[in-house]
């Protein structure tokens, strides 16, 4: 069978169509489904993974109009590995939410459509060469958002959705302004073939055009201060969700700021405008998760603190740099997944999800708890577990560019991350449980699911290799615009000439 | 020389009037406390920025972009057509407003449920 | 297989199996672990020699291990020290809860100990570094004494001493382009002076917060005294030796030939922290009741001792603070043992409620008065000789200041090492105490052969004389000479070991026979409730012994120079930071047009700072 890219985007979006239908022949495949799909999805991005590394950039082109008219998919490196890590984080979530709604399964047939719907937004985002189809994916991701934020009637979800929608709805419009001057000037929406003409556009206009995307983009890569929806969204969605968040939605948004700042965009001051965003965003996002006292908006916090990090790493720019931020958004989404599912079994029947109920918790929950401390050690960047090994090469990469000012910043509030998660892992050790308390089991499918991040994370930790060759490669793809652009366009000499159809 | 006139005319007029929906809108969210009006004022902002794009892919005196016979043979006779990709992002992006539309009215009926007011400043239970 | 992998595996292997050995019965994990650290130590007795070097791949780095003269001597250390803990460890946690927690912990500790001693590069020392300082944390927070703040205080300290490190050692590879610690000793001399200052400040903060020098000191004595006993052994004995470990390297080798005269000034202010930690610790561990907490605060002093001998840096002054560094691991072992025997057989500490435990805890006290006669420095034990050189030292380098200092606090260390004898072991018998019994086997016989190993290092200095000259030679200090029994002064005067512990023995010895003998018939068995006051015979419920309030005049006379407590300042200064927080938290007011205006401000102000910010 010939696998292709577009597999990634059209197959989730026909399984979402598709499942109220089969639901309807027999109950039972409405969770299978997704399952199945995610399999077949992982075996195609092994296989176009193995052969992007030998064979380079796999375009694909939609609809049999070729760039710069038609839209394309661009399989690069950088572009697979997050495809890759975003299909394996959504099977993951899927192994999680198994038995989600086991007895009435109305809703859990929306729930299961809207993941579905997520994860095509996701990936299409990351793959896709154009930037008006970029908006598009990014508008699915928002749309399935909403959605799933308010799944849960009980909770504050829909104030915590009417929110997400407010700042949302800012995003997209930011977004549309900044395409439709962006194309007023270039006369074109494919990605490459905005970035052969962008040195054509005169300066006023281009940095309009570069603060409306980041802006609008950065809302959704929860940036300082765009961020004001993130804690909420995050604590207020069912947990699967918020694993979706902090492993798809925001990795998307951070992709895209760094496609428009690397490939679109050439100019100079981007990289430190991003290094003191997201220093800020850092900073802020950590101080304010010191205070909280409900678990699950300290991860959110926590989740927005380490992009701003990620973004810092991107701000810097240099290999190395771009290296650790890769591995750090991937080392994220693994450790943020791993600490979202095991924090809420924690919390499940806690009255408001309150940290100071889980005092001795730790006998009772032998195995939750351990994956709660392996990911709290982890995320902080201990050793020998993965957060450590991206701290790493990001400091050593901003020691390279003499920026010892910002490792004292980073690490000082390391220690600020240090002492919240300890703060709860020590609780959990220690200290008798209330009586009364009554602890969640968890499914089947989130002991595996969790069991098979904390794997990961150990593995990662003690043999970082296995991955850093792809990260490697990855990092090489998204500085490297040259190449970018020669693989969609053919050759760069033969870029049709900016017809004069604007007025 | 009238033409000219009329058209330049007519284009500030676009122009000034996609502004000035967005504008409009922007207080609708910023300032206004009800929820209706605030998701009555995000319609009014997508639907300025749809008027700008279409107005910056117009051209003076031009045809519609369609593959007629009196479009081809305006064409031949020097008539420009405008310009269709515009039109087609708008479209989408018609389609993706009606859809948060009609999210954040249902949200909105959901809150009202809920707190039993539709003032966006009195519904701050998540904070900090 | 190489040795030096082996030891670490063993040890990795030893505690996942001490966490899951509970599952069959908890006192199989704590044998587990016994048996992990015990076989490590004969591998590492017996396999090792310094040509074992084990290299790891990772991306573009190399990770190095290797065994040279100042590891070896550390790990020695470490490893003799543990495996006799680990086997009193058995019989003191039996009966307690979540012991595979505890003994996995435990192992993962010692084995991070061993991991830092191989290093040769500075990653691998950080990343031991760092297991260190989570598993230690895990035990801390064991005993769940004041929810956890003591567990906290604990992690940040060390978190500011190990990102000192790690900000350090990426500096110093941006710099140098390698990570080896012998590159840096080699190029440290090189680099541009503010560099060396900054690299030298990092790297002596770093390990002056395990090492316990004021005033990054305010976690030692609570996080000491909280803990699990059997834990508190290599706690406060080995982990922070793993603080002077770095310090001698960093003081001796990295410094050696900077000639950059602020590295001379932080030498010297180390070395005045490290004498008013003596003082000011052993001050606070005079005037405690709980004998945890008072061995914790004279951990802290001695530590003080041996930052002091590093810091001056003649070759006296090292080999006193190595010196003393071992044997304070041995003693303190030892007496931390002593206390968690008393507190199990007992169930208290207190120095007020207990007393007259001789009669029933004989082997206890041999090891108890063997480890606090070598503490306060009295010959013919060793801590006598590490003392006797470390003044020498001192003189000859003319820090007449630090000598005052030293021996003020050596004095005072008189008050407090009585006090813990007399308080547990002596004075009158209390009824409550009727029944104790003296502790297992598996828990005396460690302290017994720990004790043993003062006498005999105290008569035989030389066989730890020879580890360390090699290590300093290692070090880059040169060849010091040094002999089997005999400790000698630059005048030319002599210490005779042997002699002198000939001579005690002899007239002991002597004085017992003569003494048993003569009033052979007239001595008769005494309870120690026996005794009379001013004619008058108490009866069996008032304890005469003076224990309350043992040393007030002392403590009126300190009273001045210990009104505030450093940890003072620190809790203010965190409270300020904590309403810092709560002050920026309210950014996230909850009102969802306010996080829209936030959006709409923030582009308004980029618009209109868009050259500055981008061009």
């Amino acid at each position: 069978m010939v696998v292709s890219p577009v597999h990634f985007i059209a197959v989730p979006l026909l399984a979402a169509f598709l499942m109220p239908i089969l639901a309807k022949v027999n109950k039972n495949l409405l969770r299978i489904i997704p399952g199945i799909v995610l399999t077949y999805l992982g075996y195609v991005s092994v296989v176009l993974m193995n052969r992007v590394a030998t064979e380079g950039t796999i375009i694909e082109v939609l609809a049999g109009w070729s760039a710069p008219w038609g839209i394309n998919l661009v399989y690069t490196p950088f572009t697979g590995f997050l495809a890759t890590l975003m299909i394996a984080m959504s099977f993951l979530i899927w192994l999680y939410s198994f038995k989600f709604k086991q007895v009435d399964n109305q809703p859990a047939l929306k729930y299961f459509i809207l993941q579905m719907m997520l994860t095509t937004g996701s990936v299409g985002l990351v793959l896709t060469g154009d930037i008006f189809n970029f908006f598009v994916f990014m508008e699915i991701i928002a749309l399935s958002s909403y959605a799933l934020t308010a799944f849960y009637r009980d909770r504050n979800g829909a104030e915590a959705a009417f929110k997400y929608l407010l700042i949302g709805a800012f995003s997209s419009t930011l977004i549309l302004l900044g395409i439709v001057l962006l194309y007023s000037q270039v006369g074109t929406l494919n990605m490459a073939e905005i970035a052969v003409r962008m040195h054509d556009v005169p300066t006023p206009m281009k940095v309009s055009i570069l603060i409306l995307f980041l802006v609008g983009i950065g809302i959704e890569a929860e940036m300082f201060p765009l961020n004001g929806w993130a804690p909420d969204a995050y604590s207020q969605a069912p947990s699967p969700v918020g694993v979706a968040f902090a492993a798809l939605v925001v990795k998307a948004g951070v992709y895209g700021l760094v496609r428009i700042v690397y490939t679109l965009f050439d100019l100079d001051g981007t990289g430190s405008f991003l290094v003191v965003m997201g220093g800020i965003t850092l900073v802020v996002a950590e101080v304010t998760a010191l205070r909280q006292t409900s678990l699950k908006r300290m991860l959110a916090y926590s989740s927005i603190g380490q992009m701003g990090f990620v973004l810092i790493a991107f701000g810097i720019g240099t290999h190395e740099a771009v290296f650790g931020a890769i591995f750090l958004m991937f080392n994220h989404a693994i450790i943020k997944g791993l600490l979202f599912m095991s924090g809420s079994y924690l919390v499940y029947n806690t009255p408001n999800k309150e940290i100071k109920y889980l005092s001795g918790y730790g006998m009772k929950m032998p195995l939750i708890s351990l994956f709660f401390s392996l990911g709290a050690l982890a995320i902080v960047g201990l050793p020998p577990f993965a957060g450590f090994w991206s701290k790493l090469y990001i400091l050593l990469a901003a020691a390279d560019s003499a920026l010892y000012g910002l490792i004292a910043l980073i690490l000082a509030v390391s220690i600020i991350e240090i002492v919240y998660y300890f703060r709860v892992v020590g609780r959990l050790y220690f200290g008798k449980a209330a009586e009364g308390s009554i602890m969640q089991k968890p499914t089947v499918g989130g002991v595996i699911a969790m069991s098979i991040l904390a794997i990961a994370i150990l593995v990662v930790g003690i043999y970082p290799d296995i991955i850093t060759g792809y990260i490697d490669n990855a990092a090489s793809a998204i500085l490297d615009t040259d190449t970018y652009i020669k693989n969609v366009l053919g050759a760069v000499n033969e870029i049709t000439p900016v017809e004069n159809i604007i007025q | 020389m009238e033409n000219i006139d009329i058209n330049q005319l007519l284009s500030i007029a676009v122009f000034g009037a996609a502004v000035g929906l967005i504008l409009i809108g922007l207080y609708a969210v910023l300032i206004k406390k009800h929820l209706i009006k605030i998701v009555i004022g995000l319609s009014i902002i997508d639907a300025g920025i749809h008027l700008l794009f279409i107005a910056i892919g117009y051209i003076n005196n031009g045809t519609s972009p369609i593959f007629s016979e009196k479009g081809i043979s305006l064409v031949n006779e020097g008539v420009k057509m405008v310009d269709p990709v515009p039109q087609a992002l708008v479209l989408t992006a018609i389609v993706i407003g009606f859809g948060v539309t009609a999210v954040a009215l249902s949200l909105v009926i959901r809150l009202y449920r809920h707190h039993q007011t539709a003032r966006i400043d009195q519904i701050k239970t998540l904070k900090w | 297989m190489n040795s030096l992998l082996l030891i670490i595996l063993i040890l990795l292997g030893g505690a996942v199996l001490a966490y899951l050995a509970k599952r069959i019965t908890p006192m199989l994990s704590s044998i587990v672990s016994f048996l992990a650290i015990s076989s490590a130590t004969a591998v590492f007795f017996t396999m090792t020699s310094s040509t074992d070097i084990v290299e790891v791949n990772i991306r573009n780095f190399t990770l190095e291990f290797g065994l040279n003269a100042y590891s070896w001597l550390f790990g020695a250390m470490v490893m003799g020290v543990s495996a006799l803990v680990s086997l009193y460890n058995i019989a003191y946690m039996k009966g307690k809860d979540r012991l595979g927690y505890f003994n996995s912990n435990f192992t993962l500790v010692v084995m991070a100990m061993m991991g830092i001693l191989f290093s040769n590069d500075w990653i691998s020392f950080f990343i031991f570094w760092e297991i260190m300082t989570w598993s230690s944390f895990l035990i801390i927070v064991y005993n769940g004494i004041e929810e956890g703040k003591i567990g906290t205080k604990y992690m940040i300290f060390s978190a500011v001493g190990g990102y000192a490190m790690l900000m350090a050692l990426v500096i110093t590879n941006s710099q140098i382009n390698s990570f080896l610690i012998s590159d840096l000793i080699s190029s440290f001399a090189g680099l541009d002076m503010g560099m060396q200052s900054l690299l030298g400040i990092l790297f002596l903060i770093a390990f002056s917060v395990k090492a316990a020098v004021m005033p990054l000191h305010v976690w030692a004595p609570r996080a000491y005294s909280d803990s699990p006993m059997s834990f508190t052994a290599i706690f406060s004995g080995l982990l922070s030796k793993m603080g002077v470990f770095g310090l001698g390297i960093v003081l001796i080798s990295v410094f050696a030939k900077s000639t950059n005269s602020n590295i001379i000034v932080y030498t010297e202010i180390l070395a005045w922290l490290g004498a008013i930690t003596g003082v000011m610790a052993t001050f606070y561990a005079v005037i405690q009741t709980d004998a945890k907490r008072l061995l914790a605060y004279s951990s802290v002093a001695q530590l003080g001792y041996i930052v002091v001998g590093l810091a001056i840096g003649t070759k006296l002054s090292v080999m006193a603070a190595i010196f003393m560094a071992v044997m304070h691991a041995i003693f303190k072992g030892t007496l931390f043992m002593v206390v968690g025997a008393v507190e199990r057989q007992t169930g208290t500490t207190d120095m007020t409620k207990l007393g007259a435990l001789i009669r029933k805890m004989p082997w206890t006290f041999v090891a108890a008065l063997m480890s606090i006669i070598a503490l306060a420095g009295i010959p013919p034990l060793g801590g006598f000789i590490g003392k006797w050189m470390l003044y020498e030292s001192l003189i000859t380098s003319d820090h007449y200041f630090l000598i005052v200092m030293t021996f003020l606090s050596s004095t005072a260390a008189f008050l407090y090492s009585y006090r813990f004898l007399f308080g547990i072991f002596l004075g009158q018998e209390e009824k409550e105490f009727e029944n104790v019994k003296e502790a297992p086997a598996t828990m005396v016989i460690p302290m017994m052969l720990l004790a043993a190993s003062l006498f005999f290092f105290g008569m035989f200095p030389g066989y730890l004389f020879e580890p360390i000259a090699n290590s300093m030679e290692f070090l880059g200090m040169g060849q010091v000479d040094w002999s089997m029994t005999v400790l000698s002064n630059q005048w030319g005067d002599q210490v005779d070991t042997l002699s002198i512990v000939n001579s005690i023995i002899t007239i002991f010895g002597i004085a017992f026979i003569f003494l048993g003998l003569k009033n052979r018939k007239k001595t008769r068995y005494v309870t120690t409730k026996d005794i009379h006051t001013g004619g008058e015979i108490p009866t069996e419920n008032e304890n005469l012994t003076y224990a309350v309030d043992f040393y007030k005049p002392f403590e009126r006379a300190i009273e001045p120079a210990m009104r505030r407590k450093m940890d003072f300042y620190y809790n203010k200064f965190g409270n300020g930071l904590e309403s810092l927080f709560e002050f920026v938290r309210r950014i996230y007011t909850g009102n969802g047009q306010t996080y829209a205006l936030y959006v709409i401000i923030f582009l308004v102000i980029l618009i209109l700072f868009s050259e500055q910010i981008f061009l």
